[in-house]
């Protein structure tokens, strides 16, 4: 940068006289605005922050204003003026929120529900997932057809006969129905989840086993001692991903837990969502703080994946890049 | 004797196999095939909830043949749904291929920019996006302020693509909420193209321009294709999916009829993709040969 600021300086003072200083200064000013190559010069950058601030902020914004409007008084919000910087800190939409959602309990039964899926996924699903990358079985690849079948299948063409099977079973309105399938590496995009794992298992390298095989060790100690270890990434976002979703899924919980008073947070905020929108209907409360206490509602849901997610992202990242997830 | 253990070695190999593959075949029958052929076989039956059961009538392919040709669930809900899905396919993909060959770049603050282009992934749930778009956080604004809805109705006339352009125009800043995975996909699959192979289209003399199309964009399209399929699968329980409201426990027979012949659209338009695909890369093969 110095050594351009220079040349300009020199080529400012001598432009006159010589003409190829002259030229030089333009090529390096040339340079540092459209760069040698297109992706190194000023002006791409410029762009390419463009693009990013702009979707950042498209991202953000959403975010933000939620974050805003659940601490704005009642005052506040009714004032046109108040956009972004609230006169003072208010927090008694979230204790509406919070107590409306019923959120110690919903937030413990989420939390079973999802940390109990997510790991029964990274068990079945891996355990599937290497048998189809490593190792042989009769039919494998019928079997690699049926998980692509088991990926594309909506579900809204299994979920009544499930409702019907778990009716007779017993298991209606229990929150078992959201667990049991992820033990078998269905449940929330289980497929995904094995096609991961496949993909993964694939990237290793094949001497691992044949050193395996010499010194006598059975598939399992060694997908155990040997794979699961090296899987570490894999496993991380195969673990999150599960958790996220499962966290935020609403679709099977109302398909399942129709008529059940133990809902998980998301579908308990789903519910609470039409209770508010009566309430402003029946004018108990105005829409402005129907919205701040919704804002605030949501804020309590998100929490838990946000901070995990804050957590882990770096190495979720990474872990993704290297998955081979894409092969 | 050497034939016998060879095939000994081949038999455990195989139950092995076996045994790691079991419980998800064994999940696969319970909660895919059962549920599949149930909702087959209701799908032609009259299904009555009695209190000891449920009470099935053959109903032959009355049930089909009511929505396929006088429903208005199919006609006003399904069909436009359709519509949108194959306008918002095309803008999720070319948005996440872009932000994602941008990603790459080396960049100050590419962590944090990757870190906000992540935040979809966790806040993508149905119950928050909808809050957002009826807050009218989901449209850009630019529809009300250039009044692009007149410039539209002049333009697409009363066509029927009409309507489902307005209804996205309306939830844009949605369709941009649900590339999150779909950019990370393509982040990843960026990395697989080898540094070489640029440089040595650099040394070549070619144009950023023709790298992008001859190199990034061929080396793409394996992902492109994932990133297709997973996208029209992640539409499945998108928070405006008519689909979500229509099948429901109400009446088991008309609901499984109308999800398999949701389900046979969808088949359809994904074998006519990978057609497509499948054409496109054999013209390339030949062009390169």
């Amino acid at each position: 940068m110095n050594a351009n600021v220079e040349t300009k300086k020199m080529a400012g003072r001598v432009k006159v006289k010589s003409n190829p200083l002259f030229t030089s200064t333009l090529r390096t000013v040339k340079y540092t605005v459209l760069g040698k190559e297109i992706n190194e010069g000023i002006l791409f950058k410029a762009f390419l922050y463009t693009i990013f601030i702009a979707t950042s902020y498209i991202y953000l914004n959403p975010i933000l204003k939620m974050l805003v409007n659940m601490v704005m008084t009642t005052k506040d919000l009714v004032d046109p003026t108040i956009t972004w910087i609230p006169s003072k800190l208010y927090f008694g939409h979230l204790e509406t929120a919070w107590e409306m959602l019923d959120y110690s309990k919903s937030f413990l039964i989420s939390m079973t529900v999802a940390l109990c899926a997510a790991v029964f996924h990274c068990i079945s699903t891996g355990l599937a997932g290497y048998a189809l990358a490593r190792l042989n079985f009769p039919f494998k690849k019928v079997v690699f057809g049926l998980l692509l079948l088991a990926f594309i299948i909506p579900p809204q063409v299994i979920v009544l006969p499930t409702i019907v099977a778990f009716r007779s079973l017993g298991l209606d309105n229990s929150i078992f129905t959201l667990i049991i399938p992820s033990m078998f590496g269905f449940g929330v995009k289980g497929a995904l989840f094995v096609i991961i794992f496949r993909q993964f298992f694939l990237t290793q390298p094949k001497e691992l086993e044949e050193a395996a095989k010499i010194d006598g060790a059975t598939a399992i100690t060694f997908y155990l001692k040997v794979m699961l270890p090296l899987a570490k990434p894999a496993i991380l976002v195969v673990f999150l991903f599960s958790f996220v979703w499962t966290w935020n899924d609403t679709y099977l919980p109302q398909m399942f837990l129709a008529d059940s008073k133990n809902l998980p947070l998301a579908s308990e905020l789903l519910q609470m969502d039409r209770v508010i929108t009566s309430y402003v209907e029946s004018q108990k409360i105005t829409s402005f703080e129907g919205g701040a206490i919704k804002m605030a509602a949501s804020f309590l849901a998100i929490l838990p994946p946000l901070l995990i997610f804050m957590f882990f992202q770096r190495h979720f990242v990474e872990g993704v890049e290297r998955t081979g997830l894409v092969e | 004797m050497e034939r016998k253990r060879w095939l000994n070695a081949k038999l455990a190999s195989n139950l092995e196999g076996c045994l790691f593959i079991a419980p998800w075949l064994l999940g696969f029958i319970i909660f895919l095939a059962f549920p599949l052929g149930f909702s087959l076989f209701m799908s032609f039956h009259k299904v009555r909830v009695i209190p000891e059961g449920m009470e099935y009538t053959f109903n032959g392919i009355s049930y089909y043949r009511e929505i396929l040709f006088n429903s208005s669930a199919f006609y006003e809900q399904l069909i436009p749904y359709f519509q949108e899905v194959v306008i918002m396919v095309p803008i999720i993909l070319i948005f996440s291929l872009l932000i994602a060959i941008l990603l790459n770049q080396n960049l100050r603050g590419r962590f944090l920019f990757r870190a906000i282009f992540f935040l979809p992934v966790i806040f993508t749930t149905g119950y928050l996006l909808t809050e957002f778009v009826n807050q009218g956080e989901g449209s850009l604004g630019f529809l009300e302020r250039f009044s692009i809805g007149a410039y539209l109705d002049t333009f697409l006339g009363n066509s029927s693509w009409a309507q489902p352009v307005k209804t996205l125009l309306n939830r844009f800043v949605l369709i941009l909420w649900y590339s999150g995975v779909q950019i990370l996909i393509f982040l990843a699959g960026r990395q697989t193209i080898s540094p070489s192979a640029y440089e040595s289209a650099r040394i070549d003399g070619a144009s950023p321009w023709e790298v992008f199309w001859k190199i990034t964009l061929p080396a793409m399209t394996p992902f492109i294709f994932l990133n297709l399929i997973y996208t029209v699968v992640d539409m499945f329980t998108f928070p405006f999916n008519p689909i979500i409201k229509l099948v429901g426990t109400g009446n088991y027979g008309y609901s499984s009829a109308l999800a398999w012949i949701y389900f046979l659209i969808i088949v359809i338009f994904l074998l006519v993709v990978l057609l497509l695909f499948m054409r496109l890369n054999r013209g390339q093969r030949i062009s390169k040969g």
